[in-house]
């Protein structure tokens, strides 16, 4: 797709740069890019939504290995293929069981099925539908491959109605709409998070309640400012947040909007905690077994406030849910920045040319950017579905990912 | 060794077929038995079939002849126990004589019920019956057409069920593959085929890892995985059973199998198991869990002594004195919160999804 192609290099380079950042952001930006992949995609007249995945594939990849610690990319090229796959699926099985209430004898069907014992419309249909869903125990003894039995039956209902081209290629557009319709939804999905998150703040915080938090999330502050509309009087502790320091930004917006808010340190978080009622935090990504990647420095606090049994509320928005499983999250789901941040360069000019006889500098300066949370020590995850424990998170998967398209690979083109 | 067809060989004291039936398979082994085991993998197909007598007549109407099916298919150490009880139930639905699937249906009831209660102590055979019983319900309500096309469908299904098994394990190897990273030490725990199956690829991938092998007491079943670990070229150390929280600090994660997976997500598995997720939990070392999804049972033990006693002769090497007691339950019981997750065919689970699994099957 030559027309594509430069928007796609172009938000590559951007994702290569790191000059966009922030879930929200690269979420909304990538699920843009791939509906115009899709209204500039060429459909063909045979498999088109497998043509149509494909096509998604192949941009997927380059794009999630531009970045492969910005999870949201893939999360939404994963919420997108499963849309082309539900959009087919839901649309050919509606056919097929309009079309085992209109026709009663077939000849068609018998004379395609000979090396197949003869399967009637419902078992089909019924199939679809368990295609679409994950592999799963009730599946578990079926052997019909899906695929090439509803093309079969696709391809002769076609010659028994005698479809015209212009019938197909108003099947084309049809698929072609529903995908970019469905992306639109979860382009809307993805801006309005902020506001069904914070419509549960009401539930969660309560009178005279102390709540800590780390560092700057969005969604935290739109969670608290909500709950201070509806008149909820509490007190917020902010840990700055080193070694960016944006707890103090969000200091200041809450005390503007007349929160009582007291900045502490990283370090005075342990010493904090017995203080505290709730532990409100945003985070990068959720993992699959409901383990949290969140900024540096949360893993202490989710420690210190089990050790004072202290709820630790993780509020997200969905499109921050990766079907991925952690295997070795602080090596491979982290990134190192600059120690700039750390140390002033100017002070410490002289440190790095000192070396051991190997040529290694003796000073090392160790910056990670993210922090993994083992699901254990969350209490609960506060989205824009609802308020979930992190045993749940496997439900919200299979909803919005399908099980085949874990590792995002254009397949062989046939 | 003879078994009665239609009743459990050792009524008294109860010794659990299933246990037993394990023991013979994966007990101890000399040097000389695993140059022949070698030279009899090369050439399986054959050798499974020459070894053994030719299968039973078909049963006909005769309930008993369901358990001589099952105990044909059980002895060959490859087939999983599941695997074992499809296959006789297959064989039920080919000489049955009904013409109906309500027919149908009552007389496999009838033999799966036979099944269950010639060993109460396997769960993967009781598992297995009942999916076996639902797909054939599933079946029967969504098919409108003839009776002989059902019939053999259930037929080719039930018999492609030793395939679908092997595929689970396949599968299952797959997805461990990522969890397994190149100077890690793994701790194993008595003899499971899966568990062998995950090793077997990784080492196949050329990963580097160390594998840490208790013996498995009294069927010293641990012996027999450290063999063939040895023999996949795979490092290998082995402890006693007692010797887990001596080493737990230099093991990475556990990798245990399952006897079967209760409706909790906890596992039921061989004797020492609990103790090793203990010790793993209070050391903060995942355990995963390497399960088929047949093995799913609807089960809900509240302790250990919940479950139907599954008993195994114990061997100390001296004897006993007559007025002494020896606890000689050859199973345990893992609740979920010990387990990090299960590695199913149905992909990476944690434990919370498998009564959702069940409740869609069943409900």
């Amino acid at each position: 797709m030559p027309d594509v192609q430069p928007l796609v290099s172009e938000f590559v380079l951007k994702l290569k740069r790191r000059k966009v950042e922030g879930s929200h952001a690269v979420a909304r930006q990538t699920a843009e890019l791939l509906r115009s992949v899709v209204s500039q995609h060429r459909m063909g007249s045979t498999n088109q939504a497998a043509a149509l995945a494909d096509a998604i594939r192949s941009v997927g990849e380059q794009l999630i290995s531009a970045n492969p610690i910005e999870l949201a990319v893939g999360n939404i090229v994963r919420r997108v293929l499963h849309i082309i796959k539900e959009e087919d699926i839901s649309s050919t099985a509606v056919g097929i069981e309009g079309l085992s209430v209109t026709v009663d004898s077939d000849d068609e069907y018998d004379s395609g099925n000979d090396d197949h014992p003869t399967l009637s419309a419902a078992v089909l249909a019924s199939h679809a539908r368990n295609a679409l869903r994950a592999p799963s125990l009730q599946t578990l003894l079926d052997d019909i491959p899906v695929s090439t039995a509803l093309s079969r039956s696709a391809s002769s209902t076609g010659d028994s109605d005698g479809k015209t081209a212009g019938d197909k290629s108003l099947k084309t557009r049809k698929l072609k709409h529903d995908v970019i319709a469905a992306i639109g939804d979860l382009i809307e999905e993805i801006d309005t998070c902020y506001d069904q998150i914070s419509e549960q703040a009401v539930e969660l915080i309560h009178q005279n309640e102390v709540i800590l938090t780390l560092g700057r999330s969005r969604t935290v502050k739109e969670f608290l400012y909500a709950a201070k509309e509806k008149k909820r009087s509490f007190r917020v502790f902010v840990a700055e947040g080193s070694p960016r320091y944006q707890g103090h930004v969000l200091a200041k917006e809450l005390v503007e909007k007349g929160v009582q808010t007291t900045v502490i340190t990283d370090s005075a978080i342990f010493a904090m905690i017995s203080r505290v009622n709730m532990v409100i935090v945003g985070a990068h990504a959720i993992m699959a077994n409901g383990g949290v990647i969140a900024p540096v420095g949360m893993n202490m606090v989710a420690l210190a406030a089990q050790k004072h049994a202290v709820p630790f509320v993780v509020v997200a928005g969905s499109h921050k849910l990766c079907p991925l499983y952690p295997h070795n999250p602080e090596v491979l789901l982290n990134e190192l920045k600059s120690p700039s941040d750390l140390l002033d360069f100017g002070e410490f000019s002289n440190c790095m040319n000192f070396s051991t006889q190997d040529g290694t500098p003796l000073l090392n300066v160790v910056n990670p950017t993210f922090d993994y949370v083992p699901p254990k020590l969350v209490s609960l995850f506060v989205t824009d579905t609802g308020g979930h424990s992190p045993s749940y998170m496997y439900r919200l998967i299979s909803e919005y990912y399908s099980a085949d398209d874990l590792v995002v690979q254009r397949k062989s083109t046939s | 060794m003879e078994l009665d067809a239609a009743q459990n060989p050792n009524p008294d004291p109860p010794i659990s077929a299933y246990y037993q039936t394990r023991a013979e398979h994966h007990a101890v082994v000399s040097s000389d038995w695993l140059a022949h085991a070698a030279a009899a993998a090369a050439s399986f197909p054959d050798a499974g079939a020459g070894a053994d007598a030719a299968p039973p007549p078909s049963p006909g109407s005769n309930g008993g002849g369901v358990i001589e099916e099952f105990n044909f298919w059980r002895r060959k150490p490859e087939a999983a126990e599941a695997v074992a009880a499809i296959m006789a139930l297959a064989a039920v639905i080919r000489s049955s004589r009904a013409t109906t699937m309500m027919e149908l249906e009552i007389e496999l009831k009838k033999a799966s019920d036979k099944l269950k209660s010639w060993d109460a102590t396997s769960i993967s055979l009781s598992a297995a019956c009942d999916l076996f019983m639902r797909f054939v319900t599933r079946t029967s309500h969504l098919e409108h057409e003839k009776f002989d096309a059902a019939k053999s469908r259930l037929i080719e299904r039930g018999e492609k069920f030793g395939e679908i098994s092997l595929k689970a394990r396949k599968t299952i190897a797959m997805l461990s593959q990522d969890f397994i990273s190149d100077g890690c030490t793994m701790l194993v725990h008595g003899y499971s085929r899966v568990v062998l199956e995950i090793l077997k690829l990784a080492a196949s991938n050329r990963k580097l890892f160390r594998v840490l092998c208790t013996e498995g007491r009294p069927d010293r079943t641990g012996l027999r995985m450290s063999n063939e670990l040895a023999a996949l070229g795979i490092p290998v150390k082995v402890l006693i059973d007692s010797a887990v929280a001596y080493s737990m600090d230099e093991v990475d994660m556990v990798f245990v199998g399952a006897d079967g997976v209760v409706e909790s997500g906890g596992i039921i598995n061989m004797m020492g198991t609990y103790q090793i997720a203990l010790v793993a939990n209070s050391m903060n070392k995942p355990v995963y869990v390497a399960a088929e999804s047949y093995k799913f049972a609807r089960l809900y033990p509240l302790d250990q002594k919940d479950m139907t006693p599954a008993h195994r002769p114990i061997d100390f090497g001296v004897p006993i004195p007559a007025g002494v007691e020896v606890e000689t339950s050859a199973r345990d019981y893992t609740p979920p919160q010990y387990l990090t997750l299960l590695l199913t065919d149905l992909g990476v689970l944690t434990p919370s999804v498998v009564s959702d699994e069940l409740i869609q099957l069943y409900l």
